[in-house]
């Protein structure tokens, strides 16, 4: 996508920050050079040859930057007021300083040697812009793990995972088709058909050490596939609509109403009602709601017996 | 338009170029694109300045003489307009461009973009080689996320519309004082100026626009302000102590402060900030967690229990 909007302000931003980069890259196609400044090739020539009219006062061949592009390469010599490129503003800085502070804590552990350098480049570039606040970015997921789940989500893909499970305290790598993400206790968790275990299984994503790509099983799971159909679940917010709404995914506008959700398991129905503490409902099936109300009844007993 | 962005080029690289200032008879004389009549190269000059000011580049304003204070005259200097990072590595540039690549299909996608334009720009070869082949990912949020960015660079007070835990939209009026992520979410923290006070919120939460108040006043962020700090603090941090089943709750051990084993079960203190957030995690986990201490969160726990009852029975 190219950027559609063009002020002069931008234009000229665009040009002092052409004149360094082409400095800083003699010969560089226009066609690399369009793509690096997300415009099209008949604009970065407009740009190039726009210019090619500027330099210092004078406007000699002495002065003019001496700019050449005919032959689809760019050079440019004799630009030394604009060759360096220009400060960063304030919002390049802060998108710089949250991407520094996810690198340094998504850098594994025995690599201190370049936490410490990014370290040093946060403290460089914040007394830059007088930044006093401490800016935190804490991933989600390691490296490029959420991405490529919602990558398989949306092409209804396998993928091979090596997990760390925090319960057997074991890495293993299995074969999984994700289902669906969602979020709990504020981490976020997969559900997929394992194929290893021959069943539907939730992984917590930052476990996942690394994820790939990968072909569906020879032998595919029909069993399980049929099982893992997404079932309907009725429910009605009494109290506490944001918490409700953020939980389940609800519709805003319907939150007053009898709500329909769908899922592939009824664990986690049953754990996302319980957590609600007694804010939302389940009308519909009546199976659940009396495992719910029984469940909810045997721990109050516990209390009570304590 | 291509006039006046020639103009504007051809000015900067002569108020660049220059060792003192220029005055405006001078630049009107010498820099290409200023014709006319008087008034109108004075008004073209003056908007100019705007212009280049908004890009972010400092003119400074000077005359010859102090004493006799005659013309003002105009320059920019190289070392305020051109990016200065001292001594810089390609391990460096490396680790800037991961920064920067963080934000691909994010917020400040076009910001990160144009800072990397710029590093590379410094004939500093990025030696990405040396790195482990780690790609973070920012989550996309609020499509004002600049507004705020700018905001908290130039202290500005911002206004939005913010969802209540009973879905009541409410203006609020903040003073910014950083951004944050964590658990692919989005957290705002600002002095709230009406109810004078530390206040954090979710970016997902504000409904609509986000507006700046220009020419308010502007305000101190305090040294060091860390926005996970400042909602997990001494101050604000309650203990409990609860009997979790053996091989089960692994959600809160991660964050359990001891272990004591109990045979069927164990004992953990778990430290906790949201007195609600908390009683809803420990619900999550069934009969397979106890609350033993201390007996308010108990009590929360048992009339929460009840409610369900109450609702499903």
């Amino acid at each position: 996508m190219h950027n559609s909007i063009q002020t002069p302000l931008s234009r000229t931003a665009r040009l002092l920050d052409l004149v360094p980069y082409v400095a800083s890259h003699q010969g560089i196609e226009i066609e690399a050079l369009a793509q690096n400044f997300n415009v099209t090739q008949a604009q970065m020539i407009s740009d190039l040859t726009t210019l090619w009219m500027c330099g210092l006062p004078g406007y000699t061949h002495l002065e003019l930057m001496d700019l050449s592009f005919d032959s689809g390469f760019v050079t440019i010599y004799n630009a030394q007021t604009l060759s360096n490129p220009r400060s960063l503003n304030s919002e390049e800085t802060i998108a710089l300083l949250l991407g520094l502070d996810l690198v340094i804590q998504s850098l594994p552990a025995e690599r201190e040697d370049l936490r410490e350098r990014a370290r040093a480049l946060v403290e460089k570039l914040s007394s830059r812009i007088s930044i006093k606040a401490k800016l935190t970015a804490i991933p989600s997921a390691a490296g490029s793990v959420r991405a490529l789940i919602e990558n398989a989500l949306t092409k209804d893909s396998w993928v091979e995972i090596t997990y760390h499970s925090s319960y057997s305290d074991t890495v293993s790598t299995r074969l999984i088709h994700p289902l669906e993400l969602r979020t709990e206790g504020g981490y976020e968790y997969l559900w997929a058909l394992c194929h290893s275990a021959r069943n539907l299984r939730v992984f917590r994503i930052d476990r996942i050490q690394k994820l790939v790509p990968s072909a569906p099983p020879e032998a595919p799971l029909y069993a399980v596939e049929k099982e893992a159909e997404k079932t309907a679940y009725a429910i009605r917010v009494h109290s506490r609509p944001r918490a409700a709404m953020e939980r389940f995914s609800l519709n805003r506008d319907s939150l007053s109403h009898e709500n329909e959700i769908l899922s592939f398991s009824s664990e986690w129905v049953q754990r996302s009602i319980m957590a609600s503490s007694g804010s939302v409902e389940v009308l519909e099936p009546s199976g659940l709601r009396n495992e719910i109300a029984m469940s909810a009844q045997a721990i109050l007993d516990r209390y009570k017996a304590h | 338009m291509s006039r006046k962005i020639e103009r504007l080029i051809n000015l900067t690289i002569a108020l660049l170029a220059t060792k003192r200032y220029l005055t405006k008879g001078e630049i009107f004389r010498s820099v290409d694109g200023y014709d006319g009549s008087a008034e109108t190269m004075e008004r073209m000059f003056e908007r100019d300045k705007d212009d280049l000011r908004n890009l972010g580049v400092i003119i400074e304003v000077g005359s010859f003489d102090p004493v006799f204070q005659d013309e003002a005259g105009y320059r920019i200097k190289p070392e305020g307009y051109s990016l200065n990072l001292g001594e810089i590595s390609g391990v460096e540039i490396a680790l800037l461009s991961l920064a920067a690549e963080a934000w691909r299909g994010a917020a400040l996608d076009d910001a990160a973009h144009s800072a990397l334009t710029k590093l590379h720009s410094m004939g500093v070869e990025s030696d990405l080689d040396s790195l482990p082949a780690i790609s973070p990912r920012l989550n996309p949020t609020h499509s004002d996320f600049q507004v705020i960015a700018l905001a908290i660079s130039k202290r500005e007070v911002i206004s939005f519309s913010y969802l209540s835990a009973v879905m009541v939209a409410q203006m609020r009026t903040i003073e910014p004082y950083a951004i944050a992520t964590r658990n692919s979410h989005w957290y705002l923290a600002g002095r709230d100026l009406e109810k004078r006070e530390m206040r954090t919120f979710r970016l997902d939460r504000i409904d609509g626009e986000i507006s700046i108040s220009h020419g308010g006043q502007g305000f101190e962020i305090p040294e060091g302000f860390d926005v996970f700090g400042s909602l997990e603090s001494d101050e604000t941090v309650n203990i409990a102590t609860l009997d979790v089943r053996k091989g089960k709750a692994h959600l809160l051990r991660i964050i359990a402060d001891s272990c004591v084993d109990k045979g069927e079960w164990e004992q953990i203190t778990v430290r906790y900030f949201d007195y609600q957030q908390f009683v809803d995690q420990i619900l999550w986990h069934g009969a397979d967690v106890l609350v033993i201490e201390p007996t308010s969160l108990r009590n929360q726990v048992i009339a929460g229990l009840e409610e369900i009852v109450r609702l499903h029975a």
